[in-house]
């Protein structure tokens, strides 16, 4: 066991909304080979058969504002495969550019998914990007939209869903797969999920549902958690999905960067989240923190989902709309994700699927995996999915970075 | 004593960002449509909210207010959120 890893005592998730790791970070690879952003010349064809090549001009907000890009199941799929519905089809990511037109009808504005971040207008992501880790192979678990995807952090499955239908909680009593934090509980660990206030609320409305008040927080309570160094062992922190007016009347962004959403108010949530565990030196040496988005919200990556273990459910054709069942065994698209701590080396770039030999592939099992195999020695019942899928406290080393060399964010 | 020495400037969001009669998206939709089934564990608390239709609700603004409703429900340790 290194230094780092017998030191943790916590592990704390943000996990954000509906950009892909091309679209946020591609432009990464531009200053850095390791980062497997983009070249410049990665292109779809338009519905019309013209080139669209990525672009680096994403803006903050009024760009995606008319139609929210589609990432339900059938729209991933024409993403990834282009309309091709043979069998053994080749994934190509080409058809982003026209699942995106059978929403807008307009070719100019179809050609928005292309359009990737300047890594300057990025600081805080791009920052913690390139002084922490950076996982080139981090992909939201199914080709699908947020709700099952949020599902595998909380469960390790989905129990076979692959749209926003939550209501699986039937299935998750049948089958006795609990929620990590249920697990943390029931073993006298610590754990909580902090949703930011009542107008957002939680996507994981089950354990609500199921009445375990005691397992919520709110956005608050975590701040004055971090400030006390109360947090629990395990902590999965939700953003604010949506604009809305506090009780004194004031303005409440909503900072999840769901398109279309500002971009910037989700770089200021990030980077509060982060200070509040940075500023606290009881938190700090012994936190990891780890920034991941849950799907790629229909905006462009050029990395095929790899093929993945099977979580033994299987969603039928007619759920899925494409005319073939799913059976769970490929990733859905890439996104990015970023482990904090003091004692990862500075500016490592985990590589992915790039790298034949020593590529690494994360998803969102990976996280009740990690929690559940450090705190808990493995002990649960979990899918065979999550039981293979990786951990990442490995890259925790013996060295611990010294303070100053540490960054902080002025908000 | 932390030792902040290297520090990075966060832009403030600008105040136009802020839009709660934006049409609402289906993660609005969907979450709304669970909060109101978590309801029925609830049914002679909630009598009042279960009478609004979450299908009817359109802008961000409306859903705030649903979610707003039900959540104090169904976490009542709440503390208040902080406002710009």
């Amino acid at each position: 066991m290194t230094q780092g890893l017998g030191q943790l005592k916590r592990i704390v998730v943000l996990m954000m909304e509906n950009r892909s790791f091309d679209h946020m970070l591609g432009g990464l690879r531009a200053t850095d080979v390791r980062v497997e952003g983009l070249a410049g010349d990665e292109s779809n064809l338009d519905a019309k058969g013209n080139p669209v090549q990525v672009q680096k001009v994403a803006k903050f907000q009024g760009q995606l504002d008319k139609h929210d890009p589609d990432h339900h199941f059938p729209g991933v799929d024409l993403q990834i495969f282009d309309g091709n519905k043979a069998t053994g089809r080749e994934a190509t990511m080409k058809g982003f550019v026209k699942s995106y037109y059978t929403q807008t009808n307009d070719l100019k504005s179809s050609h928005a998914v292309m359009y990737y971040f300047d890594p300057k207008n990025l600081p805080v992501l791009i920052a913690l990007a390139t002084e922490y880790v950076l996982f080139n192979g981090w992909f939201s678990s199914i080709p699908g939209p947020t709700i099952c995807n949020r599902a595998f952090a909380h469960y390790g499955t989905s129990f076979g869903q692959i749209s926003m239908d939550m209501l699986y909680v039937r299935k998750s009593l049948k089958d006795k797969i609990l929620t990590v934090y249920e697990r943390m509980r029931n073993a006298g660990h610590s754990a909580k999920l902090y949703y930011y206030d009542q107008p957002s609320s939680t996507m994981e409305v089950l354990n609500l549902l199921q009445r375990q008040p005691q397992l919520f927080g709110t956005f608050e309570q975590f701040l004055g958690d971090c400030k006390t160094a109360s947090l629990p062992e395990y902590s999965f922190v939700e953003p604010c999905y949506r604009d809305h007016y506090g009780d004194d009347g004031g303005a409440i962004l909503a900072s999840d960067q769901h398109p279309d959403h500002d971009v910037r108010e989700g770089e200021r949530f990030i980077a509060t989240v982060y200070n509040a565990i940075r500023t606290n030196p009881d938190l700090w040496n012994s936190t990891a923190l780890l920034i991941v988005y849950d799907e790629h919200g229909g905006l462009y990556d050029h990395v095929v989902p790899p093929l993945c273990t099977p979580d033994g459910y299987v969603a039928a054709a007619a759920d899925t709309m494409t005319g073939e069942s799913f059976a769970f065994d490929r990733l859905g698209i890439r996104v990015p994700a970023i482990l904090i701590s003091p004692w990862v080396t500075p500016g490592t770039v985990v590589p992915g699927p790039e790298d034949k030999i020593n590529g690494r592939i994360f998803e969102h099992a990976s996280i009740p995996a990690t929690v559940t195999d450090h705190f808990l020695l493995g002990d649960a019942k979990r899918t065979v999915r999550e039981q293979k899928a990786q951990t990442f406290l490995d890259l925790l080393t013996d060295r611990m970075r010294d303070d100053k060399d540490c960054i902080t964010f002025d908000l | 004593m932390t030792n902040l020495s290297r520090r990075i400037q966060v832009p403030k969001t600008p105040g136009e960002s802020f839009d709660p009669d934006r049409s609402a998206s289906d993660l609005d939709r969907s979450q709304a449509l669970h909060l109101r089934e978590a309801l029925f564990k609830h049914l002679q608390m909630v009598a009042e909210a279960l009478a609004i239709d979450p299908r009817s609700l359109e802008t961000e603004s409306e859903f705030s207010d649903y979610a707003r409703r039900v959540t104090a429900i169904l976490h009542p340790h709440v503390v208040k959120a902080a406002t710009k």
